[in-house]
C-alpha cells in the first residue's frame, strides 16, 4: 500500500516533469515561429511554472556535475573557451546561452536537451558548464546538486542601479559560497582584490589565476578604476602593477594583505594584434602557448580563467590548445562581411568594458574607422555618466572620423569633445547620427574601400544594426543561427 | 586671460567619484584651457590638508554610503575648517550628491550613526524612507527608497539639467538659499527646491556629471574662482553647440518622463476608483458607470450614489 502510493507519487512527479518539459519545448517552437529572438528564457519560465523542480531534477541527471562561471564580465567568453577544452577532452559540455544566465535561462538550456519523457538522454560524458549572473548565483546554486567548481572572473561597477555597488555584489557572492559543498573548488582571479579573498571563512579548495607579465602593466592608476578598498581592513590599496581598471598586483598599506600567488599564470602576452592575441600560460604541471582569435587583455583574462578551470577539472593539458578554435559570439567582436568591409560588432556597456574594447582594437596604435554608440535604458539603466570614466583621452587621434550614434549620442559627443577629440568649437570629423542604421551606413561609407569597420556600443545600437544586417541578408536571423558553443539555442 | 592661473582642490578622487564625477573636473580644465587660463589641480586624499589661501575652486563628487562613512571623519577633522575659510574668502566650490550631503551640518545614513558634516551649508540630510534590511530586501527594492531620474532646475535665467539618484532628502535651514527651483524631478526633498548656494559655493544633486551639460554653471564656477584670485573675470564665450544639443535631449527626456508619470498616476487613480466602486456597488455595471461618471464630473462625487437610488429618489444623477 505504502510503496504503491509512493510509486504513484513518483509517476505523478515524472509525468509532471514530462509535461513541463514538453510545454517548454512547445514554447520554444512557438516563440521561434513568431520570430521572437528571446527564445533563451521564456521556455524555461514556462517549464518552471509547471514544475518548479524541473531544473534541479534535470541538472541532477548530468553525471559529471557542473562548472559555474560568474562575475561581472567575461562569463560567456570564458565558458565558450572552456567548452572547447572540454570537447577536446572528449566530454560533452552542456552550455547555457550567453545572457540567459539565471534559472530560467538554465532551464531553457536543459529543456532543449531533455527528451519528451522529461529526462536527459543518458550520456556518461555530459558535464554542465554555465555562465551565471553574479546576482543570481545564490538561486542558481540551490538548483545545482554537484557543483565541481565555481569560477569568479572579476567584480566591476556594473549596473549600478540594480546592484548599487561592487561591495553589494561581493556580499551576494559570499552568501552563495556559504551554501557550497565543502569540496567544490573556488577558481579565483588573484588580481581582483574583491574576488581573491571572497568569503574568507569558507574552507573550500581555492585555485588562483593571475597575470604575471609586468610588460602589460599601466604603471599608474587606470582612469577607469573604481578603486576597491582592502578586503580585510578597508584600507587604501597600493599597486605594484595595474593591468586594467582595478586588476593588478595589489597590497594593502595598512594591514599587509596582498594579492595571493596564483598557481595558473599568464606569463607573457602580445596584445598588439587587433584581431588576435598570443599568450604564454603556465599551470602547475604544464606550459602552453596559445594564439586566441580575440584581441585585448580582457580576453587574455578569459583564456586564463578557462585554463585555470580546466586545470582544476584535471582536463588533459594537450586539450588546452582547443581554446584557439573559440569562435566569437554575438556582439563579442562578432565579424560580419558587408559590402567588401569586415564589420566587427563589439558590446561595451560600462566604463572598463568600453575602454578595454577600444584598447584591444587599437592595441597596434593604427588609426581605425569606428561607429561609437551610446544608449540608455529608461527605467533599467537610465544613467550614462560612466562614459566619463572611459579612457578616451589616451586614444585621441586613433579614431580620426568617428560616427556617434544612439539616443545618447549628444552626451557621447560632448564627452569626446572634452577628451580632446574635438576642438573648442566642436570642430572635428565627428559625425553625430542618433539613428543607428543611418549611422552605420554613414560609417560604412566613410570606411576606405576594403578597410574594416568597428561598431562599439551599448546593446540597443548593436541590435538595430544587426536587425538591418539580417534584413539585408548579411547575417542570419538569430533564432536560425547555428549553435557554436550552445549560444542562443541548443 | 593670458597669464592667469587658478588652483582646483579636488577632494578624494579615488573615493568620491562614483558617477563619472571627474567629468566635472575635466570640464573645468578644458574650459580654462580654451581661454588660456592655467589650472593647477591639487588632489586631496584621506589625511591631506587643504591650504585655504591656495584654493580657488574646491570640488567633491558623489559617493554612496560606504564612501561617505570613509571620508566623513577626515572631511570634518582635517579639511572642514579650511574649506569654510576658503569659501568665506571667496573661493568657489562644487559639491555633488554624497559630497553635497557632507558639506551640510549632518547626514543620516541608512546604516549606523549620523555623520557629522562640515557645516559649510546650513543644510542637513535624512533618509526619507525607512529601509528594509538585508541584502535581498535591498536588492529587490533597490528603487523603492531612492529618487532616480532626470532633474531639471531653474537657475538664474537658465535651466540646469542632470540626473538625480539619491536616497537622502536634504533640508535647508532658514538662512540657506537654494541653488534653484525644480522644474522636473525631485530635488532636495520634494519641496520644489534643489541644491544650495552660498557665495560661490554650490551644493547639488545634479549628476550626469553636471558641468559638461551645464556650461553656464561651469563658467559661473570658473568665473568665481578667477575673481577670487584676480578680482575680475571676463570670460570670453565658447561655442557650446554640442553641449546645447545634449541639454536639449536631457530636457526632452525630462518632459517625456513627466508625461509618462502623469499618465501612470491617472491610470492608477482610475483603476483604484473603479476597483472601489466594484467592491461597493451591487453589480459590476453600476461600478463602471460610476467610475465613468466620476471621471467626467469630478465636481459631483455624489453622482454615483444618486444614480444607484434613482429608482426611489426624484432628483440626482439624471440631471
Amino acid at each position: 500500500m505504502c510503496s504503491a502510493s509512493r510509486a504513484q507519487l513518483r509517476v505523478g512527479a515524472s509525468a509532471r516533469r514530462a509535461v513541463a518539459v514538453s510545454a517548454g519545448k512547445a514554447t520554444k517552437c512557438g516563440t521561434r515561429r513568431l520570430g521572437n529572438p528571446d527564445g533563451t528564457t521564456v521556455p524555461g519560465i514556462v517549464t518552471l511554472a509547471i514544475d518548479p523542480g524541473a531544473l534541479a531534477g534535470l541538472l541532477a541527471e548530468i553525471p559529471r556535475g557542473a562548472v559555474l562561471v560568474t562575475g561581472s564580465t567575461g562569463k560567456g567568453t570564458t565558458c565558450r573557451m572552456l567548452a572547447q577544452v572540454m570537447r577536446a577532452s572528449g566530454l560533452h559540455p552542456v552550455v547555457n546561452a550567453e545572457g540567459a544566465n539565471q534559472n530560467a535561462g538554465l532551464a531553457t538550456t536543459m529543456v532543449a536537451r531533455a527528451a519528451l519523457t522529461g529526462h536527459l538522454p543518458p550520456d556518461s560524458l555530459a558535464i554542465g558548464l554555465f555562465g551565471v549572473d553574479e546576482g543570481s548565483l545564490p538561486e542558481v546554486l540551490r538548483q545545482v546538486s554537484r557543483p565541481k567548481a565555481v569560477v569568479f572572473t572579476n567584480i566591476f561597477t556594473d549596473q549600478l542601479d540594480r546592484y548599487r555597488a561592487p561591495a553589494y555584489v561581493k556580499a551576494l557572492l559570499e552568501q552563495a559560497i556559504q551554501t557550497l559543498p565543502p569540496d567544490t573548488a573556488l577558481v579565483l582571479n588573484a588580481d581582483d582584490p574583491r574576488v581573491a579573498f571572497v568569503a574568507p571563512e569558507a574552507n573550500n579548495p581555492r585555485l588562483y589565476f593571475g597575470v604575471e607579465d609586468p610588460g602589460l602593466g599601466r604603471g599608474k592608476a587606470d582612469p577607469t578604476s573604481d578603486f576597491p578598498r582592502c578586503p580585510r581592513c578597508d584600507g587604501a590599496l597600493t599597486y605594484a602593477c595595474v593591468y586594467y581598471a582595478h586588476l593588478g598586483h595589489w597590497a594593502c598599506r595598512d594591514c599587509g594583505m596582498a594579492r595571493p600567488q596564483p598557481q595558473v599564470r599568464l606569463t607573457k602576452a602580445d596584445l598588439t594584434g587587433a584581431y588576435s592575441t598570443r599568450l604564454l600560460l603556465a599551470t602547475p604541471t604544464a606550459e602552453a602557448t596559445l594564439e586566441i582569435p580575440l584581441p585585448g587583455l580582457y580576453n587574455a583574462y578569459n583564456a586564463l580563467a578557462a585554463v585555470a578551470a580546466a586545470s582544476q577539472c584535471r582536463l588533459p593539458e594537450q586539450s588546452l590548445t582547443a581554446i584557439e578554435q573559440t569562435t566569437t559570439a554575438l556582439f563579442r567582436m562578432e565579424k560580419v562581411r558587408v559590402a567588401g568591409h569586415d564589420v566587427y560588432l563589439a558590446l561595451a556597456k560600462n566604463a572598463s568594458g568600453y575602454t578595454e574594447v577600444l584598447r584591444a582594437v587599437l592595441g597596434d596604435r593604427e588609426p581605425k574607422q569606428m561607429l561609437l554608440g551610446l544608449n540608455d535604458y529608461p527605467g533599467k539603466q537610465p544613467d550614462t555618466s560612466w562614459i566619463w570614466d572611459v579612457d578616451f583621452a589616451s586614444l585621441t587621434g586613433l579614431i580620426p572620423a568617428p560616427v556617434i550614434s544612439g539616443n545618447r549620442a549628444a552626451d557621447l559627443a560632448v564627452r569626446l569633445k572634452y577628451a580632446g577629440w574635438a576642438g573648442p568649437d566642436g570642430d572635428s570629423d565627428l559625425a553625430i547620427e542618433p539613428d543607428p542604421v543611418r549611422a552605420f551606413q554613414t560609417a560604412l561609407a566613410r570606411a576606405p574601400a576594403g578597410q574594416p569597420l568597428w561598431v562599439v556600443s551599448t546593446s540597443v545600437v548593436l541590435w538595430e544594426v544587426r536587425r538591418w544586417l539580417a534584413d539585408h541578408g548579411y547575417v542570419r536571423q538569430l533564432w536560425r543561427e547555428q549553435t557554436g558553443a550552445g549560444i542562443w539555442q541548443a | 586671460m593670458a597669464g592667469m592661473r587658478i588652483t582646483v582642490c579636488y577632494l578624494y578622487p579615488d573615493i568620491m567619484s562614483t558617477c563619472g564625477d571627474h567629468g566635472n573636473l575635466e570640464t573645468v580644465l578644458r574650459r580654462c584651457e580654451w581661454r588660456n587660463i592655467a589650472v593647477d589641480v591639487t588632489e586631496l586624499r584621506l589625511g591631506d590638508r587643504l591650504a585655504p589661501d591656495a584654493a580657488d575652486l574646491i570640488m567633491i563628487g558623489d559617493g554612496g554610503e560606504s564612501q561617505q562613512h570613509l571620508v566623513a571623519p577626515d572631511l570634518w577633522k582635517v579639511k572642514g575648517e579650511c574649506i569654510r575659510e576658503a569659501v568665506g574668502r571667496g573661493a568657489a566650490a562644487l559639491a555633488v550628491g554624497g559630497g553635497y550631503e557632507l558639506f551640510g551640518r549632518f547626514c543620516q545614513p541608512e546604516r549606523g550613526a549620523e555623520l557629522r558634516g562640515i557645516g559649510l551649508f546650513d543644510a542637513w540630510t535624512v533618509r526619507q524612507n525607512a529601509v528594509v534590511s538585508g541584502h535581498y530586501a535591498a536588492f529587490s527594492d533597490a528603487h523603492a527608497d531612492r529618487f532616480t531620474g532626470e532633474l531639471v532646475v531653474r537657475w538664474r535665467d537658465t535651466l540646469l539639467v542632470g540626473f538625480e539618484n539619491h536616497g537622502g532628502g536634504t533640508y535647508l535651514g532658514a538662512a540657506a538659499q537654494p541653488l534653484g527651483q525644480v522644474v522636473s524631478g525631485h530635488g532636495n526633498n520634494g519641496d520644489g527646491t534643489e541644491g544650495v548656494i552660498l557665495g560661490s559655493a554650490v551644493g547639488t544633486y545634479l549628476r550626469g556629471p553636471c558641468l559638461p551639460s551645464n556650461p553656464a554653471l561651469a563658467d559661473f564656477l570658473i568665473g568665481a574662482a578667477v575673481i577670487g584670485r584676480y578680482g575680475v573675470a571676463d570670460l570670453p564665450p565658447l561655442a557650446d553647440d554640442l553641449e546645447e544639443a545634449a541639454r536639449g535631449d536631457a530636457m526632452r527626456r525630462a518632459r517625456d518622463a513627466a508625461r509618462a508619470a502623469r499618465a501612470a498616476r491617472a491610470k492608477l487613480r482610475l483603476s483604484a476608483f473603479a476597483q472601489a466602486s466594484l467592491e461597493h456597488g451591487s453589480h459590476a455595471r453600476t461600478g463602471v458607470v460610476r467610475a465613468a461618471l466620476h471621471v467626467s464630473t469630478r465636481r459631483r462625487p455624489a453622482a454615483g450614489v444618486t444614480l444607484k437610488r434613482s429608482g426611489n429618489a426624484p432628483s440626482g444623477g439624471s440631471r
